[in-house]
């Protein structure tokens, strides 16, 4: 006797559809489970048996083969309990309706529970891509899976809600989930620049790094507020749209960090991996890779605090995804391409004690110790921060006054009214933010008055700019005109952004 | 003493014979030998052939018959039941593997446990 039971499994952020096939045969008891099954694939017979036992079933008797079709493509993770479980009892004549129609996906814990799995989001965006209009999975999973619209969704608790559903003794409603309504909720957290005392240069820097999703570079001594500054940045970031949303909630889904209560990624995602973290870790890697630190970024921030302090290599390959928005990660099993559009945020201190750039303290490190600890950021990756910002240290009077700065909120409607010029502008191309220009369109759309231009010249005489810098300040006071609202550049704007070449100016390099 | 624990498991052999068929069970071979394995003994309940591992024990070293089954004993039996179905050329019933634990104690009747599907043939 045979049975298929319609499964899927994660590539990527893709997905693919498997039919989970059953026979059964007369005999010595037993079962083998092919088509490329990882360990968790085939511990799944014990799990498998254990619950239907305890869910008050038989195990049927007999020899059984399941195959996991298509078999060349490896099957991880034990989403296929589920359905292997559900296969058997069609098989023992205990489910009767027709399951071919349904995708099934479920872990089964000894008990008959359904629990979470993996990856549920792909799944549902590949089913309804695909014509598939039903799906059955746990109950944790059900949010996650109604994001997608279009598909019917079906959260069963335990194996003996799922068999009762199929046989329609007492189907199941389909699951609903609104998350658009979600996603207008979503307010910004109480991490709000109005906290932030003095810095006004710093909190001016990163609503342009917002407005035009620049790369940023924080320089300033332990304690000046690089950090807490940072921490602020998802905050005046303008709200995600539901398809963003969707994408960025794909990655974690894939990466199993979706929590089940909360499946839409409301807020934009703010990541810091600590120094010590290897590029792999930074990347996305593994032996089927699984995205890393900047794709978890992707249409967030990616934080790095103590710059410095990471690895060469592990700075060195941000280069690529800070370029192309996305990283492809080849191993022997599979190559896989993660988005990875993300803000950079850096943060170090100027010297290794610290206090090079402050007015009080001394610095105590020798002009080699500095050189050396400067030297490991690459020429080319600076290239990539458009902004680089000293922040201070705060003087006592700055320190006891209370804060009087403006609110995320005003900050964010300014970068959103920004933001909107920006779109407006690169209507029609892939290019959606000041920042990921190319040269063309910088041409196109940063002609400068005769005074702007005259000021750019002698800024590029006299502080020595190269051509590299050049266009970033070309970028950034780009960026700075969309904040005020104006269409041409004009000669502030060029002189604010050349402000923030501070690494240019400094001659640290 | 060799012969004394061989006495023990006929008689246990015997004790387990009536056990099943008072359960229902038609008792259709006993000790049967394939080059590398042996069966206690093969029995028909329904549409089930089940193959019997019977085990005696003393009261003082008693074990469950869940955990009266090594792998090499576990083989041994599976070695023989395959040859068993080869030569009565069965291949339309289902089979099963059961454990049978009869422990004695001076003075009372023995206690007799049961596992049915006590283990499984994984792959083939």
């Amino acid at each position: 006797m045979l049975t298929k039971v319609t499964s899927a499994a994660v590539n990527g952020l893709d997905a693919i559809f498997v039919e989970v096939e059953i026979n059964s045969q007369k005999g010595l008891p037993g079962q083998t489970i092919v088509g490329l099954p990882d360990a968790s694939v085939k511990e799944s017979r014990d799990r498998v048996r254990s619950a239907i036992l305890n869910s008050g079933f038989e195990f049927p008797p007999g020899y059984f083969i399941i195959n996991l079709a298509p078999a060349d493509i490896r099957k991880e993770g034990p989403m296929y309990d589920l359905p292997i479980a559900l296969g058997m009892m069609v098989l023992a004549g205990l489910v009767k309706e027709n399951v071919e129609k349904c995708v099934i996906l479920g872990e089964l814990s000894l008990d008959g529970t359904v629990r979470r799995v993996n990856g549920i989001l792909p799944i549902c965006l590949a089913a309804k891509k695909s014509g598939r209009r039903q799906i059955l999975v746990s109950r944790e999973n059900a949010d996650e899976a109604a994001l997608v619209e279009g598909i019917e969704v079906f959260a069963a608790a335990n194996l003996r809600e799922a068999i009762d559903h199929l046989n329609g003794e007492r189907p199941l409603a389909p699951h609903k989930f609104d998350g658009k309504t979600l996603l207008k909720r979503s307010e910004v957290d109480d991490l709000d620049f109005f906290d932030i005392k003095g810095q006004s240069h710093g909190k001016r820097a990163l609503e342009v790094a917002a407005a035009g999703g620049h790369n940023i570079l924080l320089v300033g001594s332990p304690g000046s507020g690089k950090t807490m500054l940072a921490r602020r940045l998802p905050g005046i970031l303008p709200p995600f749209t539901i398809e963003e949303a969707l994408e960025v909630a794909t990655l974690y889904s894939v990466a199993g960090l979706l929590d089940s209560k909360h499946p839409l990624i409301t807020q934009r995602p703010f990541r810091s991996p600590h120094h010590t973290t290897s590029d792999v870790g930074i990347i996305g890697g593994g032996r089927i890779p699984r995205p890393g630190e900047v794709s978890l970024a992707h249409y967030g921030v990616l934080f790095l605090d103590e710059f410095a302090e990471f690895e060469r290599r592990v700075l060195e390959v941000l280069r690529q995804p800070l370029e192309d928005g996305q990283v492809t990660i080849s191993r022997a099993q599979a190559t896989l391409t993660y988005p990875a559009a993300f803000m950079l945020v850096a943060a170090m201190n100027p010297c290794p004690c610290g206090n090079y750039l402050d007015p009080v303290k001394p610095c105590v490190c020798s002009p080699l110790k500095t050189q050396n600890y400067w030297a490991k950021l690459s020429g080319p990756l600076l290239d990539r921060i458009d902004l680089q910002v000293e922040i201070p240290r705060l003087t006592r009077e700055e320190l006891t006054a209370q804060p009087d700065g403006e609110s995320s909120k005003t900050i964010r409607e300014r970068v959103i009214a920004a933001r909107d010029r920006q779109r407006e502008r690169f209507a029609g191309s892939p290019n959606f933010s000041n920042a990921r220009m190319s040269s063309r369109q910088l041409r196109e759309h940063c002609r400068l008055e005769r005074e702007a231009e005259t000021l750019l010249k002698s800024a590029v005489i006299h502080l020595g700019l190269s051509a590299r810098s050049y266009d970033r300040i070309l970028k950034v006071a780009r960026t700075i005109a969309d904040l005020e609202g104006v269409t041409a550049i004009k000669a502030d704007h060029i002189a604010e952004a050349t402000q923030y070449r501070a690494l240019d100016r400094k001659g640290a390099r | 003493m060799a012969m004394r624990s061989y006495l023990l498991g006929v008689s246990g052999e015997a004790t387990a014979e009536r056990y099943l068929q008072a359960k229902g069970y038609s008792i259709v071979a006993k000790n049967f030998r394939s080059q590398q394995g042996e069966i206690d003994l093969v029995a028909r309940k329904d549409e089930f052939l089940v193959f019997v591992e019977v085990k005696n024990y003393s009261f003082s070293n008693y074990r469950s018959p869940a955990s009266a089954i090594r792998k090499s004993k576990k083989e041994s039996i599976i070695h023989a039941a395959r040859y068993y179905l080869f030569v009565n050329r069965i291949n339309d019933l289902n089979c099963r593997f059961d454990v049978l634990t009869i422990t004695r104690r001076q003075g009372s009747e023995p206690v007799i446990d049961h596992l049915e599907n006590a283990f499984e043939v994984f792959g083939c």
